[in-house]
């Protein structure tokens, strides 16, 4: 009774055995894909050691593509053109691709895993990305939820970016994040400024980084980031100008209109900034220095819902009722938007009814 | 009775790490099947259903979106604001929904007291009555939204209209867990 009870339980131990050599072998030999090459744009040839994302691979190379998850698949920012040798798109992918990309091999590159050689497309303006080390000269409260945070360059010593551009700010492990994380943020700075970068992040509950750079980040202390990127700037061109923005949405708009300044346009524009009450404002005295400086331009604070001892006599309303109330025909302008997702699709439903074509209006939505 | 195969690849994707930074269960290490049956417990007890739960924070998701990213005040006293973060969601029970990271933050000045909830979290409490584990993030107990939300716990629940009663996984092809 008792041996073919021990034999089972031998069997059963040598099987078990067995397996788990089975399964560290096939780790060490299938998991294992070895160097392989990359060709990007079809001129640049890299090799990597396979089995890693293609976002991280292409970060290890220094190619940065944008992407605002950490690689969890949730941004669907970071994508490229992948031309062979990733198979094909994975379920995770699906959502943030139309049919027109899937049919020019777009994916995205935080779900692809470099595990043969491949055929990537970088754009080219991608390549001018780079990595910065930084020292956190200066935190200033812009506001009780939002403040400006000032980068000093330390390697490479300069950044060139187009006004309106943003960067991705590395959040270190903390007690929020077991791993680095990195969250976008436009640059509030003007890009003549090249040893100094400024930022304006807004606390978000629970957020990973607002939350970090609200509660910990301290003057002197080291952060990367890289960057820059993005196609929210101004067009060369002669229209006037809408502009309109809320909370941090007001940090790209500044370094365009210091830019406006600096190079001495003569575009008529009017930025209208919504708020909810007079303590959401900041930047009061820069924007009244703006005016000053540029021949025909005009900030236009709203408040939604000012508290009586603001005791304030200026605009009130949704942005959305302002901006209506002060544009009569918007045909002939071009608008700029920087806020919440909510504000903005509202914005464009009143510019469209102001006549302005679709095309003409340019914006940086928070999502 | 074991939980089946289905909540169990369900329960993984709700690690930390995998959708989210945090994932979706905190400290909870019951398993996912434990904490639907308790959280649809606690629903039946209030008298109401996860359908009506999660039509009320639309219905003052809905309320605070006019402010357009700020606070706005919504009647009887409540203070909302609705904000959007960069980015989707997919919903880890695997059905493909995939939201918008759209966070409503209700004060209910009466009371005193605030909630964050997402579009995930309407979504999760609607089709699956999932309220997220004790200790998460965004972890949404069904008394306490039912308290800060004002929801009128009179009125029967409407279990016979279609889609109102009370469910715990809404995957047709796996009732059984």
């Amino acid at each position: 009774m008792m041996i073919p009870f021990l034999i089972a339980v031998g069997v059963m131990c040598a099987i078990t055995s067995l397996l788990a050599v089975i399964m560290v072998i096939a780790d060490a030999t299938i998991g294992n894909y070895g160097d392989v090459t990359i060709t990007i744009n079809g001129e640049k040839s890299v090799t990597v050691e396979g089995g890693h994302p293609l976002l991280s691979t292409l970060k290890e190379e220094e190619i940065f593509i944008p992407s605002a998850c950490g690689g969890r698949g949730s941004c669907g920012l970071c994508k490229l053109k992948v031309l062979e040798g990733a198979g094909e798109p994975l379920p995770t992918e699906m959502p943030w691709l139309d049919p027109d990309e899937v049919a020019s091999h777009v994916r995205l590159s935080c779900q692809v895993k470099v595990k043969n050689d491949i055929r990537i497309e970088v754009p080219e303006e991608l390549f001018s990305v780079k990595q910065f080390e930084t020292e956190v000269k200066a935190i200033r409260d812009l506001t009780h939820d939002i403040k400006e945070v000032r980068l000093k360059l330390i390697e490479p010593e300069g950044i060139e970016f187009t006004a309106g551009q943003f960067v991705h700010f590395e959040v270190p492990v903390y007690a929020l994040t077991d791993e680095p994380v990195y969250r976008a943020y436009s640059l509030s700075s003007g890009p003549t400024e090249h040893g100094e970068i400024e930022l304006e992040i807004r606390y978000v509950a629970n957020g990973i980084c607002t939350t970090y750079v609200h509660q910990h980040l301290e003057v002197g202390q080291n952060i990367t980031i890289n960057g820059p990127y993005g196609d929210f700037y101004l067009r060369d061109t002669d229209s006037d100008i809408i502009f309109i923005a809320g909370g941090s949405g007001m940090a790209p708009i500044k370094s365009i209109l210091h830019e406006m300044a600096r190079t001495g346009s003569q575009r008529k524009a009017r930025y209208f900034f919504g708020a909810r009450s007079v303590r959401d404002l900041f930047l009061l005295d820069d924007m009244k220095a703006l005016e000053e400086q540029l021949p025909d331009f005009r900030f236009i604070p709203a408040l939604s819902d000012p508290d009586p001892e603001d005791h304030w006599e200026d605009e009130t309303g949704l942005i959305t009722q302002v901006v209506g109330r002060h544009v009569e025909d918007a045909s002939q302008m071009e608008a700029y938007l920087c806020g919440s997702p909510l504000m903005i699709d509202a914005c464009i439903a009143v510019l469209r009814e102001k006549g302005m074509p679709e095309e003409k209006v340019y914006f940086d939505k928070f999502s | 009775m074991a939980q089946s195969p289905y909540l169990s690849r369900v329960q993984s994707e709700m690690r930390p790490g995998v959708i989210t930074q945090d994932g979706f269960l905190g400290n909870d290490h019951r398993e996912l099947q434990e904490i639907l049956i308790e959280d649809d417990a606690t629903v039946k007890r209030l008298n109401t259903t996860h359908a009506a739960i999660a039509a009320r924070m639309h219905e003052l998701m809905e309320a605070g979106a006019e402010g357009l990213g700020l606070p706005i005040d919504v009647p009887p006293h409540f203070e909302i604001q609705v904000d959007s973060v960069r980015g989707k969601l997919p919903c880890p029970f695997m059905g493909g929904t995939i939201v918008q990271k759209l966070n409503t933050t209700v004060f209910n000045t009466r009371l005193g007291r605030e909630i964050t909830y997402t579009d995930l979290n309407i979504h999760m409490i609607e089709e699956h009555g999932f309220y997220e584990g004790r200790g998460s993030l965004f972890r949404m107990p069904p008394e306490e939204l039912a308290e800060i939300l004002e929801m009128d716990l009179r009125e029967p629940p409407p279990e016979d209209e279609e889609g109102a009663t009370p469910r715990l996984c809404v995957r047709k092809d796996d009732h059984d867990f």
